[in-house]
């Protein structure tokens, strides 16, 4: 709590008008005495005149402030999508790993095949990897290429 | 809160409002910024309180939270603004050359001295107040506030404008 006497001191300090009970009272309170030392430099510092151009206008404020929140509605509004779409990077991206962790032996030989000898090779022989394998391979190719139009798409 | 009553409350409290966030920060373009924060930051949370007394209130604390995030933001840049301002001090006119200096003396006090001080002495407001805009315990502001107004006089007293 500040001294009850404050508000008078400072008043009495700012104005340099002092009557005796308040002298007194400025002698005896440590609070009070700090409080007018600073008071006529603080009176005089906050009178300068400080503005040499107007403020900024109301309306433009106001303005901006519908523009501001206008753009936290829609980032707002937007956040399950941007929610959705990280979901789908992490789905993506795992299910590459995925498959690529389930059929690494094949993938690795697959690679080793591709030479210009190896495709022939490879192209003449009925072997290949398994159906579900390619269904997996085409459903995730078809998803990234999906999420990348569309995030290529909303940056635009 | 609608657009005509905005400008009615932004006309009575911006003026004063700038006047603190220029002193804190020392610099006419950042209390502009922080002034349109501010309001900003007002009309999105439109904030439901029972006089204007509060809702002033509310924008000193606000205020006073921005201004501390900013010095935050340019404390690295620090020692080159005030290069920049006691190179331009040398050409100031009289009258400019005594506002500068009062600025410059209380551009030493720590920002949360010179938030203590405006609001105490210039605003008037009460330690609860002070305590709520400041982020303390109306009882630390007591002893904040002697301290800040001890260490004014100590620089007053050194520049030689002690009363």
């Amino acid at each position: 709590m500040k001294c009850a006497h404050e508000s008078n001191v400072l008043r009495a300090a700012a104005d340099d008008r002092w009557t005796g009970a308040l002298r007194g009272h400025v002698g005896e309170c440590e609070d009070c005495a700090a409080a007018a030392a600073a008071a006529p430099w603080m009176s005089r510092f906050s009178r300068m005149s400080d503005r040499e151009r107007l403020l900024p206008d109301p309306a433009i404020v106001w303005l901006k402030a519908q523009l501001m929140r206008g753009t936290v509605d829609v980032a707002r509004i937007s956040r399950p999508i941007t929610i959705a779409q990280l979901i789908a990077y992490c789905v993506i991206a795992g299910g590459w790993a995925g498959v690529l962790t389930w059929k690494w032996r094949a993938v690795q030989a697959w690679i080793g095949t591709l030479t210009p000898t190896g495709l022939v090779h490879t192209a003449a022989r009925a072997e290949s990897l398994s159906l579900t394998f390619f269904t997996v391979v085409i459903v995730l190719a078809s998803m990234t290429v999906t999420l990348a139009l569309h995030t290529i798409l909303a940056e635009e | 809160m609608d657009e005509a009553r905005f400008e009615a409350f932004y006309r009575r409290t911006a003026g004063s409002l700038w006047s603190y966030l220029f002193r804190l920060t020392g610099n006419d373009a950042a209390a502009d910024d922080l002034l349109q924060k501010t309001f900003f930051r007002f009309l999105r949370a439109n904030p439901a309180l029972a006089s204007e007394e509060h809702q002033r209130r509310w924008l000193f604390r606000t205020a006073t939270n921005l201004a501390f995030d900013h010095f935050r933001e340019i404390k690295r840049e620090r020692v080159r603004m005030d290069e920049r301002i006691r190179e331009a001090a040398t050409v100031l006119e009289p009258r400019d050359a005594m506002r500068h200096d009062m600025m410059r003396t209380f551009e030493q006090l720590k920002p949360r001295e010179r938030a203590l001080l405006w609001l105490a002495h210039v605003e008037e407001a009460d330690h609860e107040d002070i305590g709520e805009a400041l982020g303390v315990k109306a009882k630390s502001v007591k002893v904040l506030l002697f301290r800040a107004r001890k260490r004014l006089g100590e620089l007053l007293t050194r520049k030689g404008l002690a009363p």
